[in-house]
């Protein structure tokens, strides 16, 4: 049994629009793989399955070799997930939320709690622990969803866009943190849009347009296969964007400069 | 600033007026997502349906005389626009407190609006503007159908009403309902800003919420109230000198308001019989006792309608003042309530102690208890059920002083008072732990589900268990003067078991995670609310009954208590049976759409 995460030909629609076409991707332990793509690509609903909280319309996801559909709640007990919107419960403070996190996951009492003031800490958030989460910035509220994905120490880490809002120590912290997961053992998929992070911390990437995959593999590989030295960046500019982004740029200033 | 800038901010204020009114309709009214024409249609049928109720209910002894007099008529007039001016200031007084956060600017306002390059008294001018055409729209709804009905029907029999006293009475009973209505929606509006501006902005986020709920039990109260309220009661407190309880003042007010602009229209009508009645002899005895006794009240309800007339303009200028003085400047962030206090952490602790080796129980039961004590409409519903339980013990307890008991023997209806107060709270709480406590932040619970449900909802039940005890506390000084000692430890004692087994049985076919999934309304209100009222009467008087029987003797306390403790066991193994099968929650239920209930579409298929 090849142990990791393999998703096999996932397709989904929403009514009859396939939000995603014939999508496939392995993951391995100590791996991070970097799922990109625009607006609209279908990143968070490949994100959704692959958590488990959508069902594909076809196709299959296997988690050391099981599917996921057929055991759920033990599928989602090894995963950790930060989800691409801050929705919390914001009557609650920082600690009672992980708290409850901690709880439903099962933590012991002694633990949970010397885990939860130990990242609370670690993050910078001890002085805000008790104070409602309807009063957090969104960085402060990334850090609670970025505590709550590790707090139980999962095998399978699914980041959408975590870095979206944290200043800029936390920041680094995240972009040290994940190379060391990694090289833990613990398997990492990374979404977003700040390809900077994406090109230092995947060894390899998905690329994503309109549903479909256009590019997977190293972006060594990926650099040959446009056959250039480009950066990460230039790549998918090549690979989904339609427009000339120098031209559209010049564009929109001249819209901004009308006056009359 | 020059008429083109003044034409411009108007035209702000109008554009941010449309956008609060949406967002208040939208976001506070209706959930985000619900189908915002369904939602409102179905609200709007249903306050319009029960008013039409109330009216016909109100005027079965006009439609079913023969010929109505005009001076009994007046009288009985009296007792009925009460409840109609009653209903009016609760009803809109309770709307305001279901958008209570929306009253005032918040900090997604500052967040939204604060960039823009728009002051702030234009803001506020428009968040005033916006919550006063919803009160205003709120009141008119309301009260337009009632207003036409009931006129009508109280003259349908009274010859002598010509059409254009119809029309004027119809004016008069419209313009008094909706001037109460209004005054109920501005004294919540007053009262907060009030307290805002004694308080401060730091110490109101402390008592906001507690202060919602209080508002929120007081009103519903008064609006279950009203309609116990005797047509003697209302001729009693307008004459003097028979003193009103204050809560009854305010509708005294409007009621001479409409009395003394409108009230010798039917008073003073002549006795006009039909055709084929011109030779029954008529009681004009009676009518003209009942116009002299009517003429007599006329003084004291001009008194009474100039209270009206000054307090409107001061509680709508009470509430326009502390709302522009408190609403001056954009909110900043919520810090929101402070950290726990210590009494609370120790509760808590405590709490942690007794639930230590399970930690899902523990999850139930804290987030059963922070959602039920700070979800703003958690925390509604539950003060819905506790004034129901309030309502019911003023009811039995101003009856009770009427009749008075036997020390040793009290009725029935006083250990009804008890059960009422615990089992309106448990179908408070069984209903509450339906909606979700944010479902946007569903994903959460259901990301770190473990598949088994079980000891969460035990620590759900252990939840409202204690919600259970702090009713017991309160109730016990009540019960101690009422039973003595003994008596109300036991039938606290009682009561406590009482509630553990309704517990297990609200929750005996609940298959959902509470708080976690989403909102499903019940399927046929109509039926299921008013048999579960029933219901809720014959279990309660049933076991009150039960109770004092098994207080009589030790040997029947002991029988009574084994029975009770066997029917709580008996329904909790129950429970733990059906449980024993495991099924996949549905954390993402819908109900069915608009055709599909109506068998539309089903209709449509058919016949193709």
């Amino acid at each position: 049994m090849q142990s990791g995460l393999d998703a096999r030909h996932l397709t989904k629609y929403y009514a009859a629009i396939p939000a995603i076409r014939d999508f496939s991707l392995t993951l391995r332990p100590g791996q991070v793989l970097g799922l990109l793509g625009p607006n609209g690509s279908g990143k968070s609903t490949t994100v959704s399955l692959l958590t488990g909280l959508r069902e594909p319309s076809t196709g299959q996801i296997l988690f050391d070799g099981r599917n996921i559909a057929d055991y759920p709640a033990e599928y989602k007990a090894r995963v950790g997930y930060v989800p691409e919107e801050t929705h919390l419960y914001t009557f609650l403070s920082g600690r009672e939320q992980l708290d409850l996190i901690g709880r439903l996951r099962r933590l012991p009492g002694d633990l949970r709690t010397r885990k939860i003031m130990a990242l609370l800490d670690l993050f910078g958030l001890t002085g805000a622990a008790d104070q409602p989460i309807s009063g957090y910035s969104k960085g402060m509220r990334q850090k609670i969803l970025i505590i709550s994905a590790l707090l139980h120490d999962p095998d399978l880490l699914i980041l959408d866009e975590p870095e979206s809002g944290l200043d800029l120590a936390a920041s680094l912290v995240l972009r040290h943190l994940i190379p060391i997961l990694a090289a833990r053992g613990k398997m990492i998929l990374y979404s977003s849009h700040v390809l900077d992070y994406v090109e230092r911390l995947c060894a390899e990437v998905i690329v994503l347009h309109r549903g479909r995959i256009v590019a997977q593999g190293p972006v060594t590989q990926l650099r040959a296969m446009m056959q250039r030295e480009s950066s990460l960046e230039e790549i998918i500019a090549q690979l989904v964007t339609t427009v000339d982004p120098a031209g559209a740029a010049r564009e929109i200033a001249d819209v901004v400069g009308q006056h009359a | 600033m020059t008429p083109h800038e003044a034409a411009g901010d108007r035209d702000l204020v109008r554009l941010l007026t449309r956008l609060f009114l949406r967002r208040l309709v939208d976001h506070d009214v209706i959930s985000p997502h619900a189908d915002r024409h369904e939602s409102l249609a179905v609200l709007y049928a249903l306050t319009v349906s029960l008013a039409v109720f109330v009216t016909f209910f109100l005027s079965v002894t006009y439609l079913s005389a023969f010929i109505q007099l005009p001076g009994p008529a007046a009288l009985s007039a009296l007792s009925d626009r009460f409840l109609f001016i009653a209903a009016s200031i609760t009803t809109s007084a309770l709307g305001a407190l279901m958008v209570w956060d929306a009253l005032s600017l918040e900090p997604r306002d500052a967040a939204i609006l604060g960039p823009l390059p728009i002051s702030t008294r234009t803001i506020s001018v428009a968040k005033l503007a916006a919550a006063v055409i919803f009160g205003a729209v709120l009141t008119i709804a309301l009260n337009a159908v009632p207003s036409v009905l009931y006129p009508a029907f109280l003259t349908l029999n009274i010859g002598g009403t010509r059409g254009a006293d119809l029309l004027q009475l119809i004016a008069v009973h419209a313009t008094t309902v909706t001037m109460a209505g209004l005054f109920g929606f501005f004294a919540i509006l007053a009262v907060r800003g009030a307290v805002r501006l004694l308080v401060g902005e730091g110490g109101f986020r402390r008592v906001s919420s507690g202060l919602q709920s209080l508002l929120v039990v007081s009103m519903v109260t008064a609006l279950l109230l009203a309609p116990t309220v005797r047509a003697a009661d209302v001729r009693g407190w307008i004459g003097v000198p028979v003193e009103a309880r204050w809560p009854a003042r305010p509708v005294l007010w409007f009621l001479g308001v409409n009395e003394t602009l409108a009230g010798h229209l039917v008073a003073e009508t002549p006795i006009v019989p039909p055709p084929r009645f011109l030779f029954v002899d008529i009681p004009t005895n009676e009518d003209r006792a009942a116009r002299v006794a009517y003429r007599a009240l006329l003084p004291r309800l001009a008194t009474l309608e100039r209270h009206a007339v000054l307090s409107m303009p001061l509680v709508i200028g009470l509430a326009l003042a502390t709302f522009l003085w408190t609403n001056r400047r954009l909110p900043e962030r919520s810090a929101g309530v402070p950290a726990a206090s210590r009494m609370r952490a120790i509760a808590r602790r405590i709490a942690e102690r007794c639930t230590e080796h399970d930690p899902e129980t523990q999850a139930g039961f804290f987030f059963a208890l922070q959602t039920l004590t700070r979800s703003a409409a958690h925390r509604t519903l539950l003060a819905i059920a506790v004034a129901v339980g309030l309502t019911h013990a003023l009811m039995i307890l101003a009856q009770s002083g009427r009749h008075v008991f036997e020390v040793h023997s009290p009725p029935a209806s006083m250990f009804a008072i008890g059960i009422m107060s615990l089992l309106s709270l448990l179908i408070g709480v069984g209903y509450a732990v339906r909606v979700p406590a944010a479902p946007a932040a569903n994903w959460m619970i259901r990301m770190t589900w473990c598949g088994d449900e079980r000891r969460y909802t035990a620590g759900v039940k252990r939840a409202a268990i204690v919600l259970v005890t702090v009713i017991l506390v309160l109730l016990l000084p009540l019960h101690l003067a009422l039973f003595g000692t003994r008596i109300a430890v036991l039938h606290s004692l009682f009561g406590l078991v009482l509630a553990a087994a309704a517990l297990d049985l609200l929750f005996l076919f609940t298959r959902t995670l509470p708080f976690a999934c989403t909102y499903v309304p019940i399927e046929n209100p109509k039926i299921v609310w008013p048999a579960g009222f029933v219901g809720l009467l014959l279990v309660t008087y049933g076991f009150a009954r039960a109770e004092r029987w098994g207080m009589e003797t030790p040997g029947k306390t002991i029988a009574c208590g084994v029975a009770l403790a066997a029917i709580a066991l008996g329904v909790n193994a129950i429970d733990r049976l059906r449980r024993q099968e495991r099924r996949p929650i549905n954390f993402e239920g819908r109900p069915a759409l608009a055709t599909q209930r109506l068998g539309l579409f089903e209709h449509v298929t058919t016949h193709d």
